[in-house]
């Protein structure tokens, strides 16, 4: 079967996010007298910006932090949500491209590391059922597990995004230089990219060799609790 | 690829020469699905594949990743193969592939026979902290109407104990704690200072209080006679105080009653254990009491007002509104027939109310008030049929002539007589009657007018009191007749409804048996059909068989001839 010459090329589309629901990841990470206040969660840039104060109050009263971090966090909040509304206007390249995403992930006493591939063509694609499924398969049961995964696969997803809105602008800008460049480089924009004609051309299969199946499945870590503080203190040190 | 793995689950059913079947159960809705080929179901639900959008989606790669992840779930069909397992091994979009997973999984394809997926809600409620206890914000508290001083709030954590705490909130006295406990606030005699619990006099001028004690020994200082004390019941509290009545009490008190009539002071000292006020009480609640009380004195009523049936009404509801000013009595009464009636009605009532000059919480609702109301409830004539009624039976009982009740002219000379020849038992216990003789005069003033009439007013009472619930027996008849008659409609339209749906059901049936007949002859012309059928094929093939039969011996004979 001879894959038609244009199937690598797409037109641009507009930035969004290549998942079903166009959510936008937000990491807060503030500190008001001492008090450290560190999320991430995934928020509907579609929601009135009324909501953000009232999320930040909520957010303030139900953890019991001081009130100056009301300002901050809706601050924060929305910074990230401009970026983001920034890039949307803007066209995004996404021909096909098959990223590898990585998770490598603390949270309370689960360690997981792991690695799959993500279409950013489909825009169906879930992140939330994906580690809905992934905590499911591998039995765990903390429940803020699975919300951490999906939030770390979306703000990868998020990256590249990025990256594709300024690659394609890039390429826009060389586009008018070079002239009848048809075929982009698959290679170019974040550089994670797979390489589709290598993989999924007529010769190879598409089942992975048996060496290279562990890289690619989840290894879980449940830790002690020694363990978690243990980290904690590692990961405050070194954060600052 | 395909079927490399070969493991027979059936040891039993291998015959040697045949090459090793694989057994495995997918469902019959899958039936569609082959190896060697890609079925429409597979193109319409992954249409993602077939399209030609991508490099990366081809029917080839769909085969190749169904293959596998079939193949892999059969390496041990018991376990339940989840995606994460295939998902490490293949190349690929994982929610591209988790779609094919569920595709081949929601048409059994795989994990057919494996056990099912454990349930999550069991697992989740472990998971959730279970606290003893009421929650954070709630605390239990012993005795919910407690004004001790509350304790500062919260102590933060899992609250085990139910134990009495006190609520975080400082609550202000309520008002309903203090209507209920208000008027046990103590009162002190002015004199001994001792507690008033029950009953007190209250001085009707200056604001002085004397316990009973006092009282009765005229010990209330200076300036102050007996006449200008009243004698005051705290509320309701009379009722808590209620004293306990064996029943040996009770036959005393009763025996006294009949004995001395309305004397409740030789009542009392009969009954010895128990005070004047308990003795009236007790013979109230009891439900002969009241008419203990009347007979004693109803006797020798000879002269008879009328009876008009629309002063029953009247009558009775501004009786009950005078209770408290008491009243009445003896002697003041050179007033008009109505304050004597009235405070005759008061007499005769149950004596208690004379004593109780506080307010109509407790007299309010009394008898007279509610036969009132039930008379109203219903139309005159009924309330005249029953007052009627009332009358014939009281007469009976009363053993006085009906006439009393008819006569409409009253003599004013003979009314007043008659009211005097009724109080002349009550002089006996004026002593005690001390507040009404002071109020007498007061009261007489607030009366408002009344009717005249001669029939002794306890007959009278008696003979109101019936009528309203005659008339209420009356109207309650009514209606019960009206509730069997819907009754009888009801059941008639439910036994109607239930052989219609046996009807139909019938019918139904009916319906069904027609059906089965219909099938069975159409079974049997098929049976008849398929009969001839076979015959035509053995005739056919004896037919060859026998011709080939003969080419045989032909042949044979043939042969036969010739060898």
């Amino acid at each position: 079967m001879k894959p038609p010459a244009s199937a690598s090329w797409k037109a641009p589309l507009k930035f969004r996010m290549p998942t079903a629901e166009n959510l936008v990841p937000i990491r807060l990470d503030i500190e008001v007298d001492g008090q450290r206040y560190k999320d991430s969660f995934t928020w509907n840039p579609y929601d009135p910006d009324s909501e953000v104060v009232m999320f930040a109050k909520r957010t303030v009263k139900d953890l019991k932090l001081a009130p100056g971090f009301i300002p901050q966090i809706v601050q924060s909040i929305q910074s990230q949500l401009a970026d983001f509304r920034s890039y949307e206007g803007q066209d995004m390249y996404a021909g096909d491209k098959i990223v590898p995403i990585k998770l490598d992930l603390r949270v309370n006493h689960t360690v997981i590391r792991d690695q799959f591939l993500w279409d950013l063509n489909n825009f169906e694609s879930d992140p939330e059922e994906f580690s809905r499924t992934l905590c499911k398969d591998l039995g765990i049961e903390d429940p803020e597990v699975g919300p951490a995964i999906a939030f770390a696969i979306r703000e990868q997803l998020y990256e590249i995004a990025i990256q594709n809105v300024t690659s394609a602008r890039e390429n826009r800008i060389n586009k008018k230089g070079r002239r009848g460049a048809e075929h982009f480089p698959l290679s170019k924009a974040g550089g994670a990219a797979l390489d589709l004609m290598k993989l999924f051309n007529f010769r190879s299969s598409v089942v992975r060799k048996r060496k290279e199946w562990d890289y690619y499945k989840p290894i879980l870590d449940l830790l002690s609790n020694e363990d978690v503080d243990a980290l904690e203190a590692k990961e405050e040190r070194s954060g600052r | 690829m395909d079927s490399s793995i070969r493991h027979d689950p059936n040891p039993e059913s291998v015959r040697p020469d045949e090459p090793e079947l694989d057994l495995y159960t997918i469902p019959s809705y899958s039936s569609w699905f082959a190896w060697n080929d890609i079925h429409e179901t597979e193109r319409q639900a992954l249409k993602e594949f077939f399209e030609g959008s991508s490099i990366s989606r081809t029917p080839k790669i769909y085969k190749e990743y169904r293959d596998f992840i079939i193949n892999k779930y059969r390496e041990d069909p018991t376990r339940r193969l989840t995606f994460t397992e295939i998902r490490k091994s293949l190349i690929g979009d994982v929610t591209l592939l988790h779609k094919v997973f569920l595709f081949l999984e929601t048409w059994g394809l795989i994990n057919f026979v494996a056990p099912p997926r454990p349930r999550e809600g069991p697992d989740n409620d472990d998971r959730v902290r279970v606290e003893y206890g009421a929650p954070n914000g709630v605390r239990v508290v012993a005795t919910p109407n407690s004004l001790r001083p509350l304790s500062a709030p919260v102590v933060k954590g899992k609250s085990g104990d139910n134990g009495v705490a006190e609520n975080g909130v400082k609550l202000p006295p309520l008002a309903s704690y203090s209507d209920v406990f208000g008027d046990l606030k103590r009162l002190r005699c002015g004199n001994c200072g001792d507690n008033c619990n029950s009953e007190y006099y209250e001085h009707s001028k200056d604001n002085f209080i004397v316990c009973v004690k006092c009282f009765k020994s005229r010990n209330f200082g200076e300036n102050k006679s007996v006449d200008d004390f009243k004698l005051k019941d705290c509320g309701g509290n009379s009722a808590i105080y209620g004293a306990v009545w064996t029943e040996e009490e009770t036959l005393l008190l009763l025996d006294s009653v009949l004995k001395h009539g309305d004397d409740w002071d030789l009542v009392a000292q009969n009954v010895k254990t128990k005070s004047k006020l308990d003795c009236i009480t007790k013979l109230i609640e009891l439900p002969f009491g009241e008419s203990l009380i009347d007979s004693a004195k109803g006797r020798g009523n000879s002269s008879g007002p009328s009876m008009n049936i629309n002063s029953a009404k009247p009558v009775l509801v501004p009786s009950s509104e005078h209770r408290e000013n008491i009243i009445n009595e003896d002697q003041g009464y050179d007033g008009t027939n109505e304050n004597e009636q009235n405070g005759d009605s008061e007499n005769q009532e149950p004596p208690l109310k004379k004593k109780c000059t506080t307010s109509t919480s407790d007299a309010d609702s009394s008898l007279m008030k509610q036969v009132a109301l039930i008379s109203t409830m219903v139309g005159p004539q009924i309330t005249a049929a029953a007052a009627e009624a009332a009358v014939a039976v009281l007469s009976d009982e009363m053993s006085c002539p009906r006439e009393i009740f008819d006569g409409d002219q009253i003599d004013v000379t003979n009314g007043l007589l008659s009211p005097t020849l009724i109080y002349q038992p009550e002089r006996a216990h004026n002593d005690e009657e001390l507040e009404m003789k002071a109020r007498s005069s007061p009261s007489e003033s607030q009366e408002t007018s009344q009717k005249k009439n001669d029939v002794p007013l306890p007959l009278r009472i008696r003979a109101a009191v019936a009528t309203g619930l005659g008339a209420a027996a009356a109207h309650a008849k009514l209606l019960a007749e009206q509730e069997e008659r819907e009754i009888e409609h009801l059941v008639a339209t439910i036994i109607e409804t239930q052989l219609k749906k046996l009807q139909s059901k019938i019918k139904h049936c009916e319906d069904a048996e027609l059906l089965m007949e219909k099938e069975y002859a159409a079974i049997e012309e098929l049976k008849e059909y398929i009969l001839g059928e076979r015959i035509n094929i053995l005739q056919r093939t004896f037919s060859v068989g026998i011709s080939k039969l003969r080419e045989l011996s032909s042949v044979q004979s043939k042969t036969g001839n010739l060898s």
